[in-house]
């Protein structure tokens, strides 16, 4: 098993409930996200957030991007700090983009919100640009983009932004297996840019984001509204961190003890 | 030939070209059949036409009616401006909502009130214009506003943006498009409307005014004459508003890839 270990707490989420007129939506929501270190390696986290359709998967997204406030509770990061909108990046489905602006013009808009690129804007828009493979598009508007450069630019957009929290609302859905393969990829080279990076996965893809991420949380319905009904620490089962986990016997019946929790 | 009459059929533009033609063609040959004494036959409309554009009162009139309905788009477009952005805030959502409602009211029942509030006749006609139009201008970019999706104000929110630069963001740069085409759609309604208030002061002279003289003496060629340069010149403005769209804004005609 690969050596590691967990520091830090990044992010915290402590007795999250949302209701909406009355109507429990989600209710005591409790986890909390920590820095886990590998020595020798500079990864920072990946972690699901699983769950059926309608169960409050965008709820909770929401509530963790700051777009919404939960009704009690709280989710703070980097310590005590309560998240607020602007402190995590979100890449939204579809990779939305503002389509009156060209690329270029959405990246600076984020490079502006970013005191540590001040000064330096047009070189690190090149440089993640050039990572990313858009130099090409730099210029184009989102309409003229296909979706897989939409998606770079997207998530480069909120990478420039500085933050080092990413929150992913369905990354997965509606690719086809070629894209999703590269989306992946897209996804672990984001996590590798900074050991600090975390990667927040709300999807219904159980496989996909099994297979990148270091721990799982199950979404599930209750009486009282949708709680985190299991933890899978995927690192402590040595399914974390490998290319090939979905050949693992351990990998797939992980999965099947999800598909039983959903 | 069958599918020019199919549901959601799609013809080639060469098809379509012919096809409108036809039609005109054919709308003239019934107009040419079906004229009586009464009713001037598309020749002598035509003849009619060509005469008076030929005339310095066509011209002169064309021009004072120009004048006048742009400077009236100007102002209303910039009250609307105004009273759009500002409905955003509590405040002025309710001042917004009632110039909606305004649609309702008729200015000939506004025309005393008017003439009390204006120094001239050409202040009469102008704030008439205005008055006439702002409404309809106010109702289309409120709804433009009311129709922003979610993601838009998010992807702000998410970058850290204030919610005045949201504002500015999203509504002022993000619809600045939509001006222009609300321009566009709402051009016949003030064009349609000149005619109306140059009827109440008619010293200045004014399209409308030359076709109310016409209508007095009953010469439908004329009238009819009056009728094609304005429907020629809502067409014209119609295509420049369009040009100038996809000239100022060309994100606005990329095809999806």
């Amino acid at each position: 098993m690969t050596a590691y270990t967990k520091q830090d707490v990044l992010l915290q989420a402590t007795d999250v409930c949302l209701s909406y007129d009355g109507t429990p939506i989600l209710h005591d929501i409790n986890f909390s996200i920590r820095n886990i270190v590998r020595p020798g390696v500079s990864q920072g986290q990946v972690i699901s957030l699983l769950g059926r359709s309608g169960v409050g998967k965008t709820q909770l997204f929401r509530l963790m991007a700051g777009l919404q406030k939960p009704t009690s509770g709280s989710i703070t990061i980097n310590g005590n700090k309560q998240v607020e909108a602007g402190d995590m990046g979100v890449v939204f489905q579809h990779y939305y983009l503002f389509e009156w602006k060209t690329i270029y013009q959405s990246l600076r808009m984020a490079t502006s919100q970013n005191p540590l690129l001040k000064g330096n804007e047009k070189e690190a828009i090149e440089k993640w640009a050039a990572t990313f493979d858009i130099t090409a598009c730099l210029h184009k508007y989102p309409q003229q983009l296909s979706g897989g450069q939409r998606q770079r630019a997207s998530i480069m957009q909120q990478l420039l932004k500085g933050s080092k929290f990413l929150l992913f609302d369905e990354p997965f859905s509606g690719l086809d297996v070629c894209v999703l393969d590269k989306v992946v990829d897209m996804l672990l080279q984001v996590s590798m840019a900074d050991e600090l990076n975390t990667l927040i996965i709300v999807s219904h893809d159980i496989e996909t984001s099994v297979a990148i991420s270091d721990t799982v949380y199950i979404l599930g319905k209750e009486e009282g509204g949708s709680t985190i009904k299991k933890e899978i620490d995927l690192v402590e089962r040595d399914l974390a961190w490998h290319k090939d986990v979905r050949r693992n016997k351990a990998f797939a019946d992980t999965l099947d003890e999800i598909k039983a929790s959903l | 030939m069958k599918k020019l009459l199919q549901p959601f059929a799609v013809v080639s533009k060469q098809t379509f070209i012919i096809m409108v033609l036809f039609q005109v063609v054919l709308a003239l040959v019934l107009w040419h059949t079906t004229s009586n004494g009464l009713m001037p036959q598309p020749g002598k409309v035509a003849a009619a036409l060509i005469q008076l554009s030929t005339t310095k009162l066509l011209i002169d009139n064309v021009l004072v009616s120009l004048t006048l309905t742009l400077k009236a788009m100007l102002y209303a477009i910039i009250i609307t401006l105004c009273f759009a952005y500002l409905s955003v805030l509590p405040f002025f959502r309710s001042i917004a909502e009632f110039i909606v409602k305004c649609r309702y009211l008729t200015l000939a029942g506004l025309i005393f009130v008017f003439t009390l509030l204006t120094q001239n006749g050409s202040a009469l006609k102008l704030w008439l214009l205005i008055f006439g139009i702002v409404p309809f201008f106010v109702t289309s970019f409120l709804s433009v506003i009311v129709n922003i999706h979610q993601q838009e104000y998010d992807l702000c929110k998410t970058l850290g943006y204030s919610k005045w630069r949201t504002l500015y963001e999203v509504i002022i740069v993000g619809k600045a498009d939509k001006v222009l085409e609300i321009l566009q759609q709402n051009f016949a309604i003030a064009w349609l409307m000149i005619t109306m208030v140059e009827g109440l002061s008619m010293s200045e002279g004014g399209i409308g005014a030359l076709l109310i003289k016409y209508n007095k003496y009953n010469d439908l060629t004329n009238v009819l004459a009056l009728q094609l340069v304005i429907f020629f010149l809502g067409l014209f403005f119609d295509f420049l508003l369009a040009t100038m769209r996809r000239w100022l804004f060309p994100y606005t005609t990329l095809a999806t890839k």
